[in-house]
C-alpha cells in the first residue's frame, strides 16, 4: 500500500507533464483534497500553541509515575501519553478519531485492515497507528493528503468485494463500513470484475451470518477466542479465498456469542431473532439495567412503539464492560409471550375469568381479613424491584405477619451484615486477584458478566483457579477440587495442595455461590469458607477477597429490605399466600385450601395454583431500583407501555393495602423510595457501590455441621431461569440447541 | 321510514327566533326516536341497550346545549345531529361507533360514584390507569 502511494505520488506530476491538456482537468484522479498538489506544504509545522482538543468519547488517561510519560505531537497539538501506548490511542488522546475496522480497544491488535493508516514524519510510508507504538517525539499527522490518500485506497479494496446490500442489509444505518465509506471513500471505484461470494456459516440460532459481507477484520474471530473462551471461529484459506468460518460445521455455543454482533463492524454477523424486524433509526433508546441475572449490566432497550425490539449493550466498565450475555440480549421475544394482561379469578369451575381491578383487589382483601394472621405468608420473585419488595413488607407487616421472603436467599438468611451477602471484591475488582476459590459457584452460567472477568484476569495475568462444586465447563484453566463440602474441609485445616497456592497469593478471592443459601448446612459452609479466609488473609484492610455471587436481581435488595423468613415453613401452614413474581418457590407443602394471590407478568409456573391473578409490569415497563450482587444499586427505566390493563407492582400492593384497610402511607414512588431510605439508604444512591465494611470476627461460631452432600448446580438451564426467559421462544431454542451435552 | 325520511333532509333556512329553533330541535328529537327501532335491528343492540335508554341518551345529548341562547348555533348543531343520525340510519357506522359512543360512553353504564366514596385519590386513578 505504501509503495503504492509512493509511485503514484512520484508519477503524477510527471505523467502530468506529458500530458498537453491543462492538468486539471485532463486528468480525472480521484483524489480527496486539491491540496494533494503540494505533498511538502503539508509538512509545515502546525501553529505554535494550538488549543488542545477533548480526548475522543471523553477518555481520560491516568499515568501513575510521571517519568513513564512521553510526548507525542497529533496533527502538531502536543500530547502527553504513558509509554507502551499506540499511535492510534495517542491520536485520540488528542482527540483525533482515527478509522479503524479490525483495532478495538478490548481486543488484541490484528493490524490487518489498514484503515488506520497515518502519516509519521521521518516514517517512508504510512504506518498502521493501530498496530505501531507511540515513540517519544513522534510527529504524528492524521490529516495529511498522504493519510487521506492511504484511506481512500483501502476502502476501495475493501468495497471491491463488498456486495451492495446496503438496502437489505440489517446493519444498514449503523454500519462502519457505510459511516466511513461515506467519511473517507472516493465516490467512485475503478472496479469492474465479478465480486467474489462466500457461503454463509451456520453459527446456530442467535447469529445471523452474510459471508459475502465480511471485511476479513478477524474482530470476532479474536473475541471468540479471547473473551469468550471458545476456539469456534477461525479464518480459513488466503487472499481472496479468506473466509470466516468454524472449521467444521459446528455452532457457535458461548454465552456471549450475541457480542460478535455488535463487534462486527459490517453486516456480516446479524442478529437472527431481529433480522428484518426494523432498522435502528426507528428505533428508540432506553438506557437501563438488565435483570436476568444479579449482575445488573446496563443496556439499551430498544423499542418501536409499544414492542420491544432489541437490547443491546451499554458501556460500564464497573459491571459489564461492553458486553452482555445471550440471555440478557435475546430474552426480550418473552416479554411479548404469556403475558398477564387483567386481573382474573379462578371461578369454581377451575378457570380464570377476567374482572376489573376493583372486584379483584376486593376479593384478595375480603380473604386476607378471614385468616390468622400467622397463616399470612408472601414471597416477592426473582425480579422483583425494591420499591414493590418494600411495599409488600409493609403491607403484610401491617395486616400482623412476619413471612415475608425472596425466593432463592433460603432459610433465614443472614442479612445483618451487608458483606456476608455481596460480592465484596466488585467485578472490576476481580482483575487484581491472583487466585480464586469458586465454591459451589458456576459463573458462567450463573453470571456470565463476572465470568469474563475472571478470565480476563486469568489470561492477563495467570491467575489461578480452583473450584468445587458439580462437574461443569469453564472457559479457562482451572483446577477442579471436589465436589463437596470434605473438600472444602482439607482446605479450611490446611491439607490440601491448594492450600499453598492460596497462601502465597498477594490478593486471593473466594466466591460462594447462592446456590449454597438453599442447603440446610449452609451457615455451617459459610463458617468454614470464613476460616479459610482467615487463615489465608483473604479479607484485610485494602482488600476483601470473600465474596457471594448471587443469582437473582432481586436478591441483594431484598437482604438489604429485610425479607428474611423462612419461606420453606411458613408455606407449610398458609392460608393466605400472596406471590410477586415468584415462580421458583416449592408450593407442594402448600395447604390445598391456601388461597393463593399471584402478582406478576407472565403466566408461569405459579399460575397454575393462583386463585387470584393480578398483572403487573415488567421490567422494560417499570421504573425500579435493583441492586446488584456486588451492592451497586441501578434504576431501570420504562421503555414501553404495560400490557393490558397491568399495573406496576408497588401500586397494587398500595392499592390493596387501601381495599384492606391497611392503607400505606406512600402515594408516590418518591414517597416508597423515601420509607426505603430510613430502612436501607444505600438502595437510593443510585450507580454507586456502597463500600460494606470489613467485618470478620463479629460473628459468632456456628455449631451446626456440614452434611457430606455434594453441591448441586444452581442454574440447570442457562437459558431458562426465570419467567421472562422460560416465555421467550429464543431462549427455548438455544436450550433445545446449544446446551445438549 | 325513517329511512325515507331522511334522505330528503336538506338544509333549511335559519331559523328566525329561538322559538323556531326550540321547535326544530323537538322535531329532531322525535325524528331520531322514531328511527331508534330500526336502529336497534341494523345494529343488533338488543343485547346490550334498550330503546328507552337510547332515548334518554340522545336527550341527554341535547340536554348538553341547554344553555346556548344563538338560534344560529343551535342550528347548526342541529344540522350537526342530522347528519349523524342519518350516518347512524344508513348504516354508514359500524356495532361497535354506536356501543362506544351512545352506550357506554355516554355514562348510561357508568361506574358508579357510591362505591368510590372514600378511597383516595389514589386508589380512584389506580383503577383507571396505570399512568398517573
Ligand atoms: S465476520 Fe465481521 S467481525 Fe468477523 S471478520 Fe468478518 S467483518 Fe470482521
Ligand atoms: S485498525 Fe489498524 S490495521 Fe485495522
Amino acid at each position: 500500500m505504501g509503495f503504492l502511494l509512493h509511485a503514484l505520488r512520484r508519477s503524477k506530476p510527471l505523467l502530468r507533464s506529458h500530458l498537453p491538456h491543462p492538468p486539471s482537468n485532463a486528468l480525472r484522479w480521484i483524489s480527496s483534497s486539491a491540496a494533494l498538489h503540494g505533498p511538502a506544504s503539508s509538512l509545515d509545522p502546525a501553529p505554535v500553541d494550538p488549543p488542545p482538543k477533548a480526548p475522543v468519547g471523553g477518555a481520560r488517561v491516568h499515568i501513575p509515575n510521571p517519568e513513564d510519560a512521553i510526548e507525542v505531537f497529533v496533527d502538531g497539538y502536543p500530547v502527553k501519553i504513558p509509554k507502551g501506548m499506540t499511535v492510534l490511542q495517542a491520536c485520540e488522546l488528542a482527540g483525533v478519531d482515527i478509522p479503524r475496522f479490525c483495532y478495538h480497544s478490548r481486543l488484541s491488535i490484528a493490524g490487518n485492515c489498514r484503515m488506520c493508516l497515518v502519516e509519521v514524519e521521518k516514517s517512508p510510508k504510512p504506518v498502521a497507528s493501530c498496530a505501531m507504538p507511540a515513540l517519544p517525539g513522534m510527529k504524528i499527522k492524521t490529516n495529511t493528503p498522504v493519510a487521506k490518500k492511504a484511506r481512500e485506497g483501502v476502502m476501495e479494496f475493501l468495497l471491491m468485494n463488498h456486495p451492495l446490500d446496503c438496502p437489505i442489509c440489517d446493519q444498514g444505518g449503523e454500519c462502519d463500513l457505510q459511516d466511513q465509506s461515506m467519511a473517507f471513500g472516493a465516490d467512485r471505484g475503478r472496479f469492474t470484475e465479478m465480486k467474489r461470494s462466500v457461503v454463509d456459516k451456520n453459527l446456530g440460532p442467535l447469529v445471523k451470518t452474510v459471508m459475502t459481507r465480511c471485511i476479513q477484520c478477524t474482530r470476532c474471530v479474536r473475541f471468540a477466542t479471547e473473551i469468550a473462551g471458545v476456539q469456534d471461529l477461525g479464518i480459513l484459506g488466503r487472499g481472496s479465498g479468506e473466509e470466516i468460518g468454524t472449521y467444521v460445521e459446528k455452532l457457535m455455543t458461548s454465552e456471549l456469542s450475541g457480542n460478535v454482533i455488535d463487534i462486527c463492524p459490517v453486516g456480516a454477523l446479524t442478529s437472527k431473532p431481529f433480522a428484518f424486524k426494523a432498522r435502528n433509526w426507528e428505533l428508540k433508546g432506553t438506557e437501563t439495567i438488565d435483570v436476568t441475572d444479579a449482575v445488573g449490566s446496563n443496556i439499551r432497550i430498544d423499542s418501536r412503539g409499544p414492542e420491544v425490539m432489541r437490547i443491546v449493550p451499554r458501556l460500564n466498565e464497573d459491571i459489564n464492560e461492553e458486553w452482555i450475555s445471550d440471555k440478557t440480549r435475546f430474552c426480550y421475544d418473552g416479554l411479548k409471550r404469556q403475558r398477564l394482561n387483567d386481573p382474573m379469578i379462578r371461578g369454581p369451575d377451575g378457570r380464570f375469568k377476567a374482572v376489573t381491578w376493583r372486584d379483584a383487589l376486593a376479593v384478595v382483601a375480603e380473604v386476607a381479613h378471614q385468616v390468622k394472621r400467622e397463616e399470612i405468608v408472601g414471597i416477592s420473585g426473582k425480579l422483583s424491584d425494591a420499591e414493590s419488595m418494600m411495599a409488600l413488607k409493609d403491607f403484610l407487616n401491617k395486616m400482623g405477619s412476619d413471612n415475608v421472603a425472596c425466593e432463592g436467599n433460603g432459610v433465614s438468611p443472614n442479612a445483618d451484615l451487608r458483606p456476608n451477602y455481596l460480592l465484596n471484591t466488585n467485578i472490576a475488582g476481580l482483575e487484581n486477584a491472583d487466585a480464586f476459590l469458586l465454591v459451589g459457584t458456576q459463573p458462567r452460567v450463573e453470571a456470565p458478566m463476572v465470568n469474563a472477568r475472571i478470565r480476563k484476569t486469568v489470561r492477563a495475568t495467570q491467575a489461578k483457579v480452583a473450584y468445587i462444586g458439580p462437574p461443569t465447563d469453564f472457559n479457562y484453566d482451572h483446577q477442579h477440587l471436589g465436589t463437596g463440602p470434605s473438600t472444602l474441609l482439607e482446605i479450611a485445616e490446611g491439607r490440601h495442595a491448594f492450600c499453598s497456592t492460596l497462601k502465597s497469593a498477594k490478593n486471593p478471592v473466594i466466591i460462594v455461590g447462592a446456590g449454597i443459601f438453599e442447603r440446610e448446612d449452609k451457615d455451617a459452609i459459610l463458617s468454614v469458607v470464613e476460616t479459610i479466609a482467615k487463615l489465608n488473609n483473604v479479607v484485610r484492610s485494602d482488600w476483601n477477597g470473600l465474596n457471594v455471587l448471587l443469582l437473582n436481581a432481586a436478591q441483594a435488595a431484598a437482604l438489604d429490605l429485610g425479607l428474611v423468613s423462612n419461606p420453606n415453613e411458613s408455606i407449610q401452614s398458609a392460608k393466605f399466600l400472596y406471590l410477586m413474581g415468584a415462580d421458583d418457590v416449592n408450593l407442594e407443602k402448600l395447604p390445598d385450601d391456601a388461597f393463593v394471590v399471584y402478582q406478576g407478568h407472565h403466566g408461569d409456573k405459579s399460575v397454575y395454583r393462583a386463585n387470584v391473578i393480578l398483572p403487573s409490569s415488567a421490567f422494560s415497563e417499570k421504573e425500579g431500583t435493583y441492586e446488584n450482587t456486588e451492592g451497586c444499586s441501578q434504576w431501570t427505566v420504562p421503555a414501553v407501555p404495560t400490557v393490558g390493563d397491568a399495573r406496576d407492582d408497588w401500586k397494587i400492593i398500595r392499592a390493596l393495602s387501601e381495599v384492606a384497610g391497611f392503607c400505606l402511607p406512600y402515594d408516590t414512588l418518591t414517597g416508597v423510595r423515601a420509607r426505603i431510605k430510613t430502612v436501607a439508604p444505600n438502595l437510593l444512591n443510585v450507580d454507586d457501590r456502597e463500600p460494606s465494611t470489613v467485618t470478620l470476627d463479629m460473628k459468632p461460631s456456628c455449631g451446626q455441621q456440614m452434611s457430606p452432600e455434594p453441591f448441586r448446580a444452581a442454574v440447570e438451564n442457562f437459558y431458562m431461569t426465570d419467567s421472562i426467559s422460560r416465555a421467550s421462544k429464543i431462549m427455548a431454542q438455544c436450550s433445545s440447541i446449544l446446551s445438549k451435552k | 321510514m325513517a329511512h325515507a325520511a331522511l334522505k330528503t333532509v336538506k338544509v333549511p333556512p335559519n331559523s328566525a327566533s329561538l322559538e323556531e329553533a326550540r321547535k326544530r330541535t323537538i322535531d329532531f328529537f322525535k325524528l331520531a326516536c322514531r328511527s331508534l327501532p330500526s336502529v336497534m335491528e341494523i345494529y343488533n343492540l338488543d343485547d346490550v341497550v334498550t330503546v328507552s335508554q337510547l332515548r334518554s341518551t340522545i336527550s341527554a345529548e341535547i340536554r348538553k346545549n341547554a344553555h346556548i341562547t344563538n338560534p344560529k348555533v343551535i342550528d347548526l348543531l342541529l344540522f350537526k345531529a342530522t347528519e349523524e343520525l342519518s350516518n347512524v340510519v344508513t348504516h354508514s357506522k359500524q356495532r361497535h361507533h354506536l356501543i362506544g359512543q351512545y352506550v357506554v360512553g355516554s355514562g348510561l353504564i357508568q361506574d358508579t360514584g357510591a362505591k368510590d366514596q372514600g378511597i383516595s385519590d389514589f386508589l380512584k386513578q389506580f383503577y383507571t390507569s396505570n399512568y398517573f
